[in-house]
C-alpha cells in the first residue's frame, strides 16, 4: 500500500493553477459620480415665478438674458414673473430671457 | 480559455479558464485537479515515466517512457478534459494534431 504521506518526487497540487492570478485582472476604475441632472429646467415659451431656475449648467453653455440672473455655479434663475424665451447671442452662443406677460 | 494541446508524446496546457475569479474557478479547479491527479499517479509507478515543466505560463507534460500505465492515465486525463471542452467550451478547449 502506498504511504499517502509521502510526498517525494510528487508535484503539489494547487487547484488554481490555471485561474487568473489574485489582483492580476483587477482595474483601478470601475468608479463613477452621480449625475447632476444638468439641463434645462424651464422650457421656452413656458410661464414662471421670480426666482425659478431656467436652466443648470457647467459654465456658461447659456448665456443670461433680459431679466434672468446667474448663480455662482452658473444656474440661470427668473428676476421676474414671466414667459421663457430661448434666443440666439452673437455668432454661435445661445441666451434665454424672461419677458413680462 | 485554457488550451490543451497534444502533439504526439507532449501535452502542453495554458491560459486561464476566466470562468470565475480566483479561487472561485471551477473549471480552474477541475483542470488543475485531473492533471496533477494523473501526473502524481504516474509517478507513483515510475518517477522518470514523464517529464514535467511549469513555467507559469504554460505547463509541458513529455510522455517519455510511453508504457502502458503512462499511455493509459494520459489518455484517460485527455478524454476528462474533453469532456470538460463540452461541457465548458468558452473556457477549456482541446487541439491534438496526431
Amino acid at each position: 500500500m502506498i504511504n499517502p504521506y509521502d510526498f517525494i518526487n510528487m508535484i503539489s497540487l494547487d487547484i488554481q493553477r490555471f485561474a487568473h492570478k489574485k489582483g492580476q485582472s483587477s482595474t483601478q476604475n470601475g468608479r463613477d459620480s452621480e449625475g447632476r441632472r444638468l439641463g434645462a429646467k424651464a422650457a421656452d415659451g413656458q410661464v414662471i415665478n421670480a426666482g425659478t431656475i431656467i436652466y443648470r449648467q457647467r459654465g456658461t453653455k447659456i448665456y443670461p438674458g433680459k431679466n434672468v440672473g446667474m448663480g455662482k455655479d452658473h444656474t440661470l434663475y427668473a428676476l421676474i414673473r414671466g414667459t421663457v424665451k430661448y434666443e440666439r447671442c452673437g455668432r454661435n452662443k445661445k441666451k434665454v430671457s424672461v419677458y413680462e406677460v | 480559455m485554457i488550451t490543451v494541446k497534444k502533439k504526439d508524446n507532449v501535452i502542453t496546457i495554458s491560459g486561464h479558464a476566466g470562468y470565475e475569479k480566483t479561487g472561485e474557478d471551477i473549471v480552474c479547479a477541475s483542470v488543475s485537479s485531473i492533471m496533477y491527479t494523473t501526473l502524481n499517479a504516474i509517478l507513483r509507478f515510475s518517477n522518470d515515466a514523464i517529464s514535467y515543466e511549469d513555467d507559469k505560463k504554460k505547463v509541458t507534460i513529455v510522455n517519455k517512457k510511453g508504457d502502458n500505465i503512462t499511455n493509459t492515465l494520459l489518455s484517460n486525463m485527455m478524454s476528462l478534459f474533453l469532456e470538460l471542452a463540452m461541457q465548458y467550451p468558452k473556457n477549456i478547449k482541446i487541439e491534438s494534431e496526431e
